[in-house]
């Protein structure tokens, strides 16, 4: 059984790694547990197979997306960017995330097949397993001016256990 | 010697990240092309062969294991240094690919220096 903790921890630091190495961006864990989200936002979702199976998501504003493809991208704060490049960026945020998460899990969950990711946009985005399903939320403040969520929504897979 | 570079990624965003990150790595090619796909990537290589590719392996359609193999197939192509670049780490993996015909593997997230370190024995 995974520890909930481990989970945790592995989310956190697997984000911090890419948006310190990747984007350029300071990401940390909010210290306000009533941290809510502006309502016009992206949603990049990643699903994985393996001992667990689930997905990975992140959510942010529309505007924290913007200076998070700006970022990625090189472009200065007042180039124009197109929704499109900015669904991509987050798109490849989330593969990022989720292949560090993976490396930082493979000891105690083994190796995990993940998808190509996909990204929503719209308000009050909620992702779903059904029910049974475990989910990991960690939220955090990215350059102390946007607040943003990470999730871990899985179950473990005991086909997968027994072979 | 002037050198050609391909790279293959489905997403735009991280073809362009890491053409910035080949040219901060003080690495120069003569000419360079993106393909968003396997298929625009074998089309390409028909009319124009490159030196190094630079491939994603999770992509949709066609993995970037079912390119190395398709590309290992084409004799245009026998002299072309392919380095996988994606987020996947297991050795297995790594392994199972550089068998299939890669030259070299290279771990997201990455650095400058890591493009010099494992680009630089194919520039000469």
């Amino acid at each position: 059984m995974i520890d909930e903790l481990c989970l945790n921890d592995a989310l956190l630091a697997g984000a911090k790694e890419i948006f310190e190495t990747m984007i350029f961006m300071d990401l940390e864990e909010s210290t306000d547990p009533e941290q809510k989200m502006e309502e016009d936002t992206l949603l990049g979702s990643i699903t994985f197979t393996g001992t667990l199976e689930g997905c990975l998501t992140i959510c942010c504003s529309s505007s924290c997306a913007k200076t998070i493809a700006l970022n990625m991208l090189g472009m200065d704060s007042t180039e124009e960017i197109n929704g499109e490049d900015i669904n991509d960026a987050i798109g490849e945020v989330t593969n990022l995330v989720m292949g560090s998460v993976k490396s930082r899990l493979a000891d105690s969950v083994g190796n995990l097949e993940v998808s190509i990711p996909t990204v929503v946009r719209g308000r009050k985005l909620e992702n779903s397993l059904g029910d049974g399903a475990n989910k990991v939320l960690v939220k955090v403040n990215i350059e102390d001016e946007f607040a943003a969520e990470l999730s871990l929504l899985y179950r473990e897979n005991p086909e997968q256990h027994s072979n | 010697m002037a050198k050609t570079l391909m790279i293959v990624d489905d997403s735009a965003t991280m073809r362009k990240i890491i053409m910035r990150t080949v040219r901060m790595s003080g690495l120069q090619f003569d000419r360079t092309e993106e393909a968003g796909n396997g298929n625009e990537a074998l089309e390409k290589l028909g009319a124009n062969p490159v030196d190094i590719m630079l491939c994603d392996i999770n992509m949709p359609e066609m993995n970037g294991t079912e390119l190395v193999k398709k590309i290992r197939e084409m004799d245009s192509c026998k002299n072309t240094k392919i380095v996988m670049v994606s987020t996947e780490s297991s050795q297995e993996l790594i392994n199972g690919v550089i068998a299939d015909g890669a030259n070299g593997f290279i771990t997201k997230p990455f650095t400058p220096e890591k493009f010099q370190e494992k680009l630089s024995p194919f520039m000469n």
